[in-house]
């Protein structure tokens, strides 16, 4: 669960995440996640679809959904990618935006694209189970399992990693098919959990 | 660089995530220095450095396999990773834990068991489900909920168990409302008349520990065939399948050719 002090300014959240408020709060509904005609086009397109409330007043607002846990990241002025089924909530002041993943998405189960979100702030994500943090440095890359991975921000650069051979179709794979590789500098955010991908039957 | 800004999250790189212990109660790290460990399959959620993951059947580990791995029904779950560097792994957001066996035995219900070193050995237990691991060495198990250890003589509910330690004696208890007369059997078949849901338990005497988990939800298990189609083994009788016989426990579990599991995948 996530509370957020609210005192005349705004926050944006998942619709309908709002689980408590005291104080006085007005929800707005904003169609195509406020970023404007062009986003909301890009988002029915993309299939990043969120639905966005925009939360203002005076008090104190609680979020949660489905039980999951939230983890904050802070930005200052970095850009955080992450899916926008695990985004929760962010500060007005943070644009949000969609991005071409590549391959990678595809191998998550989460389409081919992600969302951004840059500015300055807090962003609220969800995952299932506390999420552990990662550094990504450039002497020590990361290698990441597309079902755990949920969020990464800073200067990454991500390669898909795979290793099907003839065994994996003799049913002697290595369960580790495919794999995302994080190179740079930045942070990988991944939870002790795994989606429900085409990899992790391989 | 990206740090932890005042009270925001722990951030990990390989120097700072622990050595074969817990990162937190949900995720462990296990260090590899060009050694080995049996995982598996789908259990790695992240790693640092260079760390191969071949299936049990791949031919370099044929010799491994044969010291530790005696478990053919599970050979097509089971997967070695070797190399060096740190490797996390976790299991639907369960609690993991890792335990120290010293020349003893565990036997755990096949799938919470996540990994374990190669000084150990992993055999099928005679009972259905279960895996028993022998020797000395660290494994790492999940549960559903944090483990408590028990004490026998006791009896546990059987969704609740999680395994045993050098318990000579476990079997089945059945309350003795639950099998007398016909109207007994119709209220535990029907659940008509009040069947509290506890009338079976497991029993366990002798000295040991038993393992239980906190809540009665399970961990969704898969299908693991069955095991040698022979007289005296239990549960030989139930489905087919099982080519696993005596002759393929050492070595390969499977012949290439045989197209491995493709059936189990496939959900067929």
């Amino acid at each position: 669960m996530l509370a957020v002090d609210v005192t005349g300014d705004a926050v944006k959240a998942k619709n309908g995440s709002m689980v408590a408020y005291d104080g006085q709060m007005a929800f707005k509904k904003l169609s195509g996640g406020g970023e404007g005609i062009r986003g909301m086009v890009t988002r029915r397109l993309t299939g990043e679809q969120m639905t966005v409330m925009e939360v203002r007043g005076q008090g104190t607002c609680w979020f949660a959904d489905r039980a999951s846990e939230i983890n904050l990241v802070q930005l200052q002025g970095d850009k955080l990618y992450v899916e926008s089924s695990n985004l929760l909530a962010t500060d007005a002041g943070l644009r949000t935006g969609t991005s071409f993943t590549g391959l990678r998405g595809a191998t998550q189960g989460n389409g081919l694209f992600t969302t951004t979100v840059e500015g300055h702030g807090q962003a609220a994500i969800t995952s299932d189970g506390p999420a552990v943090v990662l550094r990504v440095s450039p002497q020590y890359p990361l290698i990441v399992d597309p079902g755990a991975y949920i969020a990464h921000q800073g200067d990454v650069r991500q390669s898909f990693q795979s290793g099907v051979t003839f065994r994996t179709f003799m049913g002697e794979g290595g369960g580790e098919a495919f794999q995302i590789r994080f190179e740079g500098n930045g942070l990988v955010y991944v939870q002790p959990s795994e989606r429900n991908t085409i990899a992790g039957d391989v | 660089m990206y740090g932890a800004p005042g009270g925001g999250p722990t951030v990990y790189d390989p120097m700072t995530l622990p050595v074969d212990d817990n990162v937190n109660s949900y995720t462990f790290c296990v260090e590899l220095k060009g050694s080995q460990w049996f995982l598996q399959k789908g259990k790695m959620i992240a790693y640092y450095g260079s760390i191969d993951f071949n299936g049990v059947g791949h031919g370099r580990l044929d010799r491994l396999v044969r010291t530790s791995f005696h478990s053919p029904l599970h050979a097509s779950d089971w997967v070695v990773a070797e190399g060096s560097g740190k490797m996390l792994l976790a299991d639907r957001a369960f609690d993991v834990n890792s335990y120290d066996l010293d020349d003893g035995n565990l036997t755990i219900r096949s799938g919470n068991l996540l990994a374990f070193q190669p000084s150990l050995s992993l055999k099928q237990s005679i009972v259905p489900g279960f895996l028993t691991l022998i020797g000395t060495g660290k494994f790492v198990a999940a549960s559903n909920g944090p483990v408590v250890f028990m004490e026998p003589p006791l009896r546990v509910d059987p969704q609740a168990l999680v395994g045993w330690a050098d318990c000579p004696s476990p079997c089945h208890h059945y309350d003795h409302g639950y099998m007398t007369g016909v109207m007994g059997g119709l209220r535990a078949l029907t659940g008509l008349g009040g069947a509290s849901g506890e009338e079976h338990q497991f029993e366990f005497v002798g000295a040991g520990t038993v393992l239980l988990q906190s809540t009665e939800i399970l961990m969704a298990e898969q299908a693991t065939g069955a095991v040698p189609h022979e007289p005296g083994v239990p549960g030989s009788g139930a489905g087919a399948g099982g080519h696993g016989g005596p002759g393929a426990q050492s070595g390969a579990p499977r012949l290439p050719g045989q197209l491995g599991d493709l059936q189990r995948r496939f959900g067929l």
